[in-house]
């Protein structure tokens, strides 16, 4: 049975590693649900879970009014982004105008199509990226006229930053904006198109200060070698070794940008930057945050996750937004993989080109640019404990997430935060044999190794006593048996036993 | 007979050897009269001889190979059943040292297929050395080459055996103990190796090590004549296939 058991295993992994992405509707039928939700356990198997997230329905454009007309549809939305205050702001790209939604989601509140640039009325071209800062201020990538324009909460203009001029820049460079972000102190953080140097930073005045978080190239030295040897004619027909560029962009409330670039390696698809522009994100346990860590196969569905999107959600928790198969992975704030699902399709609750995601009353929201709606998400009760529990984890409560973690496994027994965040609960309680049981199971060794230490010497104390008299009576018992033997020896030899020559 | 007596023709039996004293201290001879009654006892005689001769060359590894080369005091079989054991206890370690010190797959390891692995390695490397000591003047036939490497494997089975069993109660900061046993055994087996393959062929230390490091690069030519042959071969294969294919479509 045992062995039949583990046939079926390695059966099971051998399917879903020939035909990964094939194999995902056989378990997402069982569910009811167009895609399937899945984890990487310690190692790297594919360990399919309940669903995390299911889908809450869709929105269109053709469904909601402003001043009494209907909006009509969108036409390639780029982006979303939750303003501080809760409202929902859409850049319409196609209609080149900004949609606000209101926080129920039901109705259109404002509508922005132009606003008064030194008395004339100016408009939008292709507005790609659109946020909202603290103090109410809305950033608009203008793409189409090359340029970020910020107008207040009113609509009126507050100042345009456009052609930023820099010794670092090129002379004929061309601004593009794609997203926009902002922080705290008013600078804005833009990606433009075919900047390679990194996100572009503008202080609140408007000026181009700087590049920030720029990635660097890694050449292997196996790569170094054949550049080194080739001529070069040769040299000129190779790829270019150049770095990747940003996707999109979220910020968190302590200033620090998360920004999801396209990794060919599948290792990092997100960085977290400091004030200073240097990533500090953390990897996890397996040292990646590339998102799909099984990337074989053949066809257009092979290959490494491409980020497009992330978004900062809360306590450290943030997801990304994989274009190439449609994925949805989150995060915690260790680099830990909480929850994947998604995919693509024609179904509710998958896409077709999905290209912004927005996180909102404890809802996902991913905006479909070929399908030009917006598809939410919400939580089921396992998403929602996993949540709650890395939330506590977070604050530093983790004994307090001792009851969601005990739920999480009753629901998903293979979930190995679940059982290293109860190992560590029964740990700092001093039950270090169930401490080292459910530490195992959750694969952290590090830990296992202090409980089972703990454990083994709480072994040793209660059984000192007995474990050392038990030694004692065996070396005297030793002892009196040689003693005897050599007596009896002796008296056998006198008897004459073997002679001796 | 009394044990002085048969000390005394064991030592007459190997007199006229240099290194009877060290070589006869720890030794008890085959008494024939006593252990060749039946064709059991005389199996049993050789095996016990054998057996207590391969510990004694763990211990004492210079002379031991010395006189498993002039005198024939090794036995392939148990060398061949040492590397088999050796097999076994290299799985056993990597499936069951416990999780403080060991995060392999279990599902990774399959006793089978690294059986297989470390004989065909172990049959290669034998093959290799012979090949290259044959033209350097080794003294060495292959059967001593195979005890050699064969013995070497024991001072390694032994600390994985233990190593495995001391995983089990180490943990956090004592996991050092475990990889110092696990360091220590394998350079026992390889200085036993290293003075086995001296010995055996009657070098000196230097001359080992040149012919260990060619013995490495005729492993490697090996390996590509092997994999030469079994590429031609498949195309021979597929050449008469197709032509068998070809005549059964014609007609």
């Amino acid at each position: 049975m045992k062995y039949h058991r583990s046939l079926s295993l390695i059966l099971a992994t051998l399917i879903a590693a020939f035909s990964f992405a094939g194999a995902m509707p056989v378990h997402a039928g069982e569910s009811g649900l167009p895609y399937a939700t899945y984890n990487y356990d310690f190692r790297e198997y594919i360990r399919f879970t309940p669903a995390a997230y299911i889908p809450d329905g869709i929105i269109r454009g053709e469904r909601f009014t402003y001043g009494g007309e209907s909006i009509g549809r969108f036409v390639t939305p780029q982006d979303i982004s939750r303003s501080p205050f809760g409202d929902l702001y859409i850049a319409d790209t196609g209609n080149n105008r900004i949609i606000v939604l209101d926080n129920t989601l039901e109705n259109c509140i404002n509508i922005i199509d132009s606003f008064v640039n030194e008395g004339v009325v100016d408009t939008f071209r292709q507005p790609h990226g659109v946020c909202v800062s603290q103090r109410g201020w809305i950033y608009i990538a203008d793409s189409g006229n090359n340029r970020i324009v910020v107008l207040d909460q009113d609509g009126d203009l507050v100042k345009i930053v456009a052609n930023p001029r820099s010794e670092s820049l090129d002379e004929n460079f061309v601004f593009i904006p794609l997203k926009v972000t902002v922080d705290y102190a008013d600078r804005i953080y833009c990606t433009a198109q075919f900047m390679l140097e990194g996100l572009m930073v503008f202080d609140d005045s408007g000026e181009f200060s700087s590049f920030f978080g720029t990635i660097n190239v890694t050449i292997t030295t196996w790569e170094m070698f054949w550049v080194r040897i080739s001529t070069r004619e040769a040299r000129q027909n190779q790829r270019l070794f150049i770095p990747t560029e940003f996707t999109g962009i979220d910020i968190d409330p302590g200033g620090f940008v998360y920004a999801s670039n396209i990794d060919n390696t599948g290792e990092q698809g997100v960085r977290r930057l400091n004030p200073r522009g240097e990533d500090v994100m953390k990897k996890g346990e397996n040292g990646n945050v590339g998102g799909d860590l099984w990337t074989l196969g053949l066809g257009e569905l092979a290959g490494p996750s491409q980020f497009t999107d992330v978004v900062y959600r809360v306590n450290g928790i943030y997801s990304a937004l994989d274009r190439r198969r449609g994925r949805i992975f989150t995060y915690d704030h260790e680099g830990n993989i909480l929850y994947i699902f998604g995919g693509l399709g024609t179904q509710e609750g998958t896409f077709n080109l999905p290209v912004s995601i927005e996180y909102m009353n404890d809802k996902l929201m991913v905006l479909d640019a070929a399908r030009a709606e917006i598809v939410t998400f919400r939580t089921t009760e396992y998403g929602r404990l996993i949540n709650e529990a890395v939330s506590l984890r977070f604050d530093g409560n983790e004994a307090q997430a001792v009851s969601l973690w005990e739920r999480v496994i009753e629901l998903n027994e293979h979930n190995e935060l679940a059982n290293t965040g109860l190992g560590k609960a029964y740990l700092t309680a001093g039950d270090n044999e169930m401490a080292a049981k459910y530490l195992k199971l959750g694969m952290n060794r590090e830990y296992y190794s202090i409980a089972f230490r703990r454990y083994r010497n709480e072994i040793l104390r209660e059984h000192a006593n007995t474990g050392l008299t038990v030694a004692a009576t065996l070396v005297v018992a030793f002892l009196v048996y040689k003693r005897i033997r050599k007596k009896r020896k002796a008296k056998d030899d006198d008897d004459g036993g073997f002679s001796v020559e | 007979m009394s044990k002085t007596s048969r000390f005394k023709t064991f030592r007459t039996m190997i007199g006229r050897f240099k290194k009877e004293e060290e070589y006869g201290k720890n030794l008890t001879p085959i008494d024939s009269d006593y252990y060749a009654s039946s064709a059991f006892g005389a199996f049993r005689a050789a095996f016990k001889d054998k057996w207590s001769y391969m510990w004694y060359t763990v211990s004492h590894p210079m002379d031991g190979y010395y006189w498993i080369r002039h005198r024939s005091r090794g036995s392939v079989p148990l060398a061949i059943f040492m590397v088999v054991l050796f097999s076994f206890s290299f799985t056993a370690n990597r499936l069951l040292a416990s999780f403080v010190v060991n995060e392999l797959d279990p599902r990774s390891v399959d006793s089978y297929y690294e059986l297989l692995a470390v004989l065909f390695f172990f049959v290669l490397l034998c093959t290799s050395n012979w090949s290259v000591t044959c033209l350097m003047s080794g003294e060495g036939r292959f059967k001593d080459i195979i005890i050699a490497i064969g013995y070497a494997t024991l001072p390694i089975t032994i600390v994985l055996n233990v190593a495995t069993v001391v995983s089990q109660v180490v943990a956090d900061n004592e996991v050092a103990l475990y990889f110092m046993l696990l360091v220590l055994g394998i350079s026992y087996g390889a200085i036993m190796m290293l003075i086995g393959i001296m010995q055996v062929h009657n070098y000196t230390l230097g001359k080992t090590l040149i012919t260990l490091f060619l013995t490495v690069l005729a492993l490697l030519i090996i390996i590509f004549l092997i994999v030469l042959l079994f590429n031609m071969l498949s195309m021979v294969y597929h050449f008469f296939r197709s032509i068998y294919t070809e005549l059964l479509f014609r007609t």
